[in-house]
């Protein structure tokens, strides 16, 4: 009876989860469509791979570790999310970082919306041949 | 003017993959399923890779695509690796002489930044770790030497794009040791697939070359299982091996193309200057 009631609790969270994943997808997209230039089109595309892959695939895991009539197997598949989510949670911020900086130090993608820019002034302390 | 052919290439796209789609469902390309006859073959292999009982024909593992590539056409797939081998070698005696300059092996803090640096030296052990599991699993569950080997191979190539080529050099993975890795693995391979024999002959009987489980007219072959885990024979040395062999030849071949082409056309004009 007990373990009934924390597979459900499992399901139920996961549910949510890719349902969160599902909603914060969407609203990627329609950021990736509808946002100005590259740089605030980046923010969008880390909601999609933050909370619109990394969340759900945490959500997967539960699910599978929930369902038992999937047997022994459902712990293969419980773990596999797991390390998707934890390799997706490294390398996406990763690949992000090196696109943004990638775009900032190239001067091809203008920093539109600032206010302020602290890289700039730290470069410009640097010495000019880092910001060349 | 613009949007017009936008409108037109997505028409024509989903009107002919719409024709094609229909055409296929209602049989114009003529019998596309094969025959059922040809199910029996498929259905054969199925049955006899892992059949203790079937002596003559059994590969004792449980993935029906190694078997067929390291067992059923063993010699085929040597002569494969032996191409790709030959291949390699064409293009070291291509860019003969080519040298990275060393002077400049010094110089090697260039590259991305710290978080991307970090992000890939967690990675390309990650990377090596699969590879690895790809390989030595490749007689139980779908993947294999090949596939193991060019996973590793990503490894190298991602810190060679992520700190520099120098970086590379400078920690030792050089051309020649790439070099000597995969020619030890070549040998490696040639010598399982004359392992029986070699143990036949120490023996004082005779065996086939290329044999990986003891067949009824040759009673000697390799374990199909050591200390209880199952390692299919020859597979699982044939998979190793290939393993160095291909994540080594494809290093090279990175190496190789990373060499910048002002470098390359220099040494091309000094050989014509020395004439």
């Amino acid at each position: 009876m007990e373990e009934s009631m924390i597979n459900l609790a499992l399901v139920g969270l996961g549910e949510i989860m890719v349902a969160v994943g599902v909603i914060s997808d969407l609203i990627a997209a329609l950021g990736m469509l509808r946002f100005p230039n590259f740089f605030v089109r980046l923010h969008a595309a880390t909601v999609g791979t933050i909370w619109g892959a990394f969340l759900p695939l945490v959500g997967a895991s539960l699910i599978a570790a929930g369902s038992e009539f999937l047997g022994q197997y459902r712990w293969f598949m419980s773990g596999g999310a797991i390390v998707t989510a934890i390799l997706i949670l490294i390398l996406a911020p990763a690949g992000s970082h090196a696109l943004a900086r990638a775009a900032y130090r190239s001067k091809s993608a203008e920093v539109r919306p600032k206010s302020v820019d602290h890289l700039r002034e730290f470069l410009k302390k640097e010495g000019g041949e880092e910001s060349a | 003017m613009k949007g017009w052919k936008h409108v037109i290439a997505i028409t024509s796209l989903v009107v002919s993959t719409s024709v094609l789609a229909l055409a296929t469902a209602i049989g114009g390309l003529g019998y596309i399923l094969p025959t059922p006859g040809v199910r029996d073959l498929a259905y054969w292999y199925l049955v006899t890779v892992l059949s203790p009982s079937n002596k003559l024909f059994t590969a004792m593992s449980p993935e029906a695509v190694t078997s067929i590539v390291w067992d059923y056409r063993g010699l085929d797939t040597l002569f494969e690796t032996s191409v790709f081998f030959l291949a390699i070698i064409g293009s070291i005696a291509l860019m003969r002489g080519i040298k990275i300059v060393p002077e400049r092996l010094r110089n090697y803090s260039s590259g991305m930044s710290p978080i991307v640096k970090t992000v890939t030296r967690i990675t390309a052990g990650m990377i090596i770790a699969v590879a690895a599991s790809i390989a030595l699993h490749g007689h139980l569950t779908p993947g294999g030497g090949f596939q193991g080997g060019a996973t590793a191979a990503v490894a190298p190539l991602l810190l060679m794009v992520v700190f520099s080529i120098y970086f590379i050099i400078k920690s030792g993975i050089t051309e020649e040791r790439m070099l000597a890795l995969r020619t030890a693995g070549l040998v490696g391979i040639v010598f399982t697939a004359f392992s029986a024999c070699i143990i036949a002959a120490s023996l004082g009987t005779q065996a086939y070359v290329f044999q990986n489980q003891p067949k009824s007219t040759a009673a000697v072959g390799l374990p199909a299982s050591i200390m209880g885990s199952l390692t299919s024979g020859t597979l699982i040395f044939f998979n190793l091996f290939e393993f160095f062999a291909v994540a080594a030849g494809f290093t090279i071949v990175f190496l190789l193309l990373s060499i910048p082409e002002n470098i390359v056309k220099q040494a091309l004009r000094g050989v014509e200057s020395e004439h």
